[in-house]
């Protein structure tokens, strides 16, 4: 097994007096997809915000414990987290572009990290759209509003935006819920070719698509981690009662 | 130094200054408010007295009292809103009960926005003109009264609509399941509930009627006498009601023919008054706003 | 009342039903009449103010009122030239707007995504105050506050210049001030429901990016909020534009062309100010003002409903 990219150690979210996430340890891989699935409200999205520290925006919310990125401390207190967001992007589960031109929403990350030069964001535009598999689609109309895009289309035009920071973490929150069967099926495809460049850790409650485009699989019940490891493994041969319940449908 | 540790932070001049700005602009609309209001009240509570309140200008005494100032001003007050309740409120349920989505509803949304887009000093030129004049009232508080009524119109139609608007579907349909007839859900299950919006909406008309000046200065005119001793309570009703077609100027009407005359003691105390007026009436707002929060 | 409360077995059913439906007939048409009367009351003051105001527009001619720079209403060869006062009331709020609405943004970006609890709960009642307090007052204190101030940089700046005639504080520049701070509360609350009716995935959005907190505001939120803010700026022209009682006291009150220390008339000055001794074909011309004046505002209306229109196409 390769070395792990992302390692968390003994990690405790509260929400309030809430106890979300309890003591989850889990070590993610590099340039490999990692899902997280589980019932809704089992605290996987909560995870997955821990990575790039998007739950600091939420009041009242208390981490304990440690998540290492190439060996850095995340809630270190010398962490500059804009930095770190910037370094580990994220995927949400409504398509959410911003109110503009397709080109202004994928030169909006780009621009806030201080990149100005034309024909540099140029190249970062059809970059990042192709690797989205988005270009095609859209180069005769980068200069329209994003939001007259159908809703399959915004999500990879999302995915899109993110890439066009250069991250080396991609946090996917259940990408593909709010979206068509066809579209669901493009995004899935694209998140496979993804994982070449990139650290992928996706949440999804849908264990056909956890099954199609992952790697490794970790299982979340109740604020724990019940158990992780290959995919394959995991889906065929589970070892705890509870995910082989969860995974033969009884519950969630 | 390695540029992709995360153990450092950026630091950002562009962004201290644009933070820096925001709290600039918030403590300057706040102390713009203590500002006014403090030298408001350095300039003016010295000249607000009981004899001020309670008494006419006397010329001959040489004192200052807004006695029947405030007296006009309750009345203009009460004249309006008997003209502008009846007609916002019946407006807005009309709009929301009434009325299909179309032509007509939007022409009347249209024409409410435009009204309240009109500036208080051609409120005033037309009332003096259409009310003084044409119809022949003069200047007099009823000309004042209905010139406002025309220009608080719009506050009370929105505020009532809003309130409509928050009453729960399952209100209308339970009264209607029930037998009840339109009219008859509208009185006592509709209205009722939007009671503390409607309420919203007169108080911030009681607000824009006791601060109004330019609207007045030619309608209701300036006179600040109190109106005549009746005797009896109908002498007192009789004295009321011819009072209704004669002059009289409100608090905010005399307070700009004061700073005119370069009268500013006088004007400051006015001006304290109106304050107080404005606070308490804010207070009021805010209570009815919570009232509609709990009920809705 | 009384015919509501009906006991089970009293009188026909028929004879209830076409009573109660009698009532509701009438109900409905004092309703719709109720509503009626709004379109009517505009329409009123809109047909009143053309029969006042084109008669004297047309004798003495438009040209000679709106491009004429003399005002003499109470010569013995009277002029009436309006375009001094005209733009006047165009730079007063225009200046007022670039003052007031900088602010007033800012303020409201403060409210709805910089400050925490405690100290919006201290600025937000202070912004509606400021909304609650009267405009004669806003002149009380401009006259009394700020035209001494303005009256002390007149000094200053015109020290070596004789040619200038000194306002005594009293001029453009005191009365755009007070239409600023008269705008605010405007701007501020209509601008802050904006911000906060921007969608939470777009403030995700961009801090998921690497923005901060302020990039994220000036970046994301309030570009996605600008129709709002749109419509709250026109909002703060159309009651800039339309302010008599309080700037009558500032503007120093001179038909002059509107520059920052020139003794000022806007156009809803002109009207109050004159309305007290004007008659005959003077008179006649406080109501032509007042046309101007009242098309103004319907261009600010136009504006307005073209930005909602605009503003419902985009998020549709």
């Amino acid at each position: 097994m390769e070395k792990s990219r992302i390692s968390v150690r003994n990690l405790n979210l509260y929400y309030g007096t809430n106890h979300a996430l309890k003591d989850v340890s889990l070590e993610i891989r590099g340039s490999a997809v990692t899902a997280l699935i589980g019932p809704s409200g089992c605290g996987k999205s909560s995870f997955l915000r821990c990575i790039n520290r998007m739950n600091d925006f939420v009041e009242g919310v208390r981490v304990e414990g440690k998540v290492l990125l190439d060996g850095e401390n995340l809630y270190d207190r010398r962490v500059d987290a804009t930095l770190l967001r910037k370094k580990v992007g994220m995927v949400f589960q409504r398509p959410n572009p911003f109110p503009m031109s397709i080109y202004d929403n994928i030169v909006y990350g780009p621009r806030l990290h201080g990149i100005r030069a034309r024909q540099e964001l140029d190249g970062i535009v059809e970059e990042t759209l192709r690797e989205a598999a988005l270009f095609g689609e859209v180069k005769d109309r980068l200069k329209k509003s994003a939001l007259a895009l159908s809703g399959g289309q915004q999500q990879r035009l999302c995915i899109a935006r993110a890439l066009a920071v250069r991250p080396e973490v991609l946090l996917m929150d259940e990408p593909t819920s709010a979206l068509d069967p066809v579209s669901t099926r493009k995004v899935e495809e694209l998140i496979r070719n993804l994982k070449k460049k990139y650290t992928v850790v996706i949440v999804t409650h849908n264990m056909q698509q956890a099954a199609r485009v992952c790697d490794d699989t970790a299982f979340f019940l109740a604020g724990e981690l019940v158990e992780s490891g290959p995919g394959d493994v995991l889906f065929s041969r589970p070892k705890d009662r509870r995910t082989r319940e969860y995974i033969a449908g009884r519950f969630g | 130094m390695d540029e992709t540790t995360l153990y450092r932070k950026r630091k950002r001049p562009a962004e201290a200054f644009l933070l820096s700005a925001v709290y600039g602009a918030a403590s300057v609309s706040v102390m713009l408010l203590c500002g006014m209001i403090g030298y408001l009240f350095f300039r003016g509570a010295g000249a607000v007295s009981w004899r001020f309140l309670t008494t006419v200008t006397d010329v001959a005494k040489k004192t200052s009292g807004i006695a029947g100032n405030m007296i006009n001003t309750l009345y203009i007050a009460a004249l309006t809103l008997l003209a502008a309740i009846p007609l916002g409120v019946g407006a807005a349920v009309y709009l929301s009960e009434y009325a299909k989505p179309g032509k007509l509803v939007n022409l009347i949304v249209f024409t409410t926005e435009t009204l309240a887009g009109i500036p208080s000093v051609l409120f005033g030129l037309f009332g003096m003109g259409f009310f003084g004049e044409t119809l022949g009232l003069g200047y007099s508080l009823l000309t004042g009264a209905l010139t406002l009524a025309l220009m608080v119109l719009p506050l009370i139609v929105r505020n009532t609509q809003e309130a409509l608007r928050a009453v729960p579907e399952g209100y209308r349909s339970g009264a209607l399941g029930l037998g009840a007839s339109r009219f008859y859900m509208i009185r006592t299950v509709l209205l009722p509930a939007a009671m503390p919006g409607i309420l919203t909406g007169v108080l911030l008309s009681v607000g824009r009627i006791v601060g109004e000046s330019a609207a007045l200065l030619f309608t209701a005119g300036s006179d600040g006498h109190l109106p005549k001793p009746g005797g009896s309570a109908f002498g007192t009703i009789r004295s009321l009601g011819e009072k209704m077609l004669e002059s009289g100027g409100t608090l905010a009407v005399e307070l700009y023919l004061q700073v005119q005359n370069g009268r500013y003691e006088t004007a400051f105390g006015i001006g304290c008054v109106l304050i107080a007026a404005a606070f308490g009436l804010n207070l009021l707002v805010k209570l009815a706003a919570v009232r509609l929060r709990n009920r809705a | 009342m009384k015919t509501e409360t009906k006991h089970p077995h009293s009188g026909s059913v028929m004879a209830d039903r076409r009573k109660k439906n009698a009532a509701e007939g009438i109900a409905q048409t004092v309703f719709a009449a109720c509503a009626f009367f709004v379109i009517l009351a505009v329409v009123s003051i809109t047909l009143y103010l053309l029969a006042k105001g084109v008669p004297a527009l047309l004798q003495v001619g438009p040209g000679k009122i709106l491009l004429g720079t003399v005002w003499k209403p109470t010569a013995a060869e009277p002029q009436y030239g309006i375009f001094h006062v005209i733009l006047t009331s165009l730079a007063g709020t225009a200046l007022a707007v670039l003052l007031g609405v900088p602010v007033g943004i800012l303020t409201a970006a403060f409210l709805a995504e910089i400050a925490d609890r405690r100290l919006a709960a201290v600025v937000k009642p202070a912004v509606e105050l400021l909304a609650g307090i009267p405009s004669v007052l806003y002149g009380l204190l401009g006259l009394t506050l700020l035209n001494p101030l303005i009256y002390r940089l007149e000094l200053t700046l015109f020290r070596d210049s004789p040619d200038h005639r000194f306002t005594g504080g009293a001029n453009l520049l005191s009365a755009a001030l007070v239409l600023a701070v008269m705008i605010l509360p405007t701007v501020i609350s209509v601008s802050e429901t904006a911000i906060r009716s921007v969608p939470p995935g777009i403030r995700a959005a961009s801090l998921a990016l690497g923005g901060s907190r302020v990039q994220t505001v000036f970046r994301a939120v309030l570009p996605a909020a600008k129709s709002g803010i749109a419509t709250a700026i026109v909002l703060g022209v159309g009651r800039a534009v339309g302010e008599a009682a309080a700037i009558a006291l500032v503007a120093g009150g001179c038909v002059n062309p509107p520059f920052p220390f020139r003794s000022v008339r806007f156009l809803a000055t002109a009207i109050v100010s004159e309305m007290g001794y004007a008659a005959g074909r003077h008179r006649q011309m406080l109501f032509t003002i007042g046309l101007v004046l009242f098309s103004l505002l319907m261009a600010v209306n136009a504006a307005l409903t073209k930005i909602r229109k605009a503003g419902t196409g985009e998020h549709g």
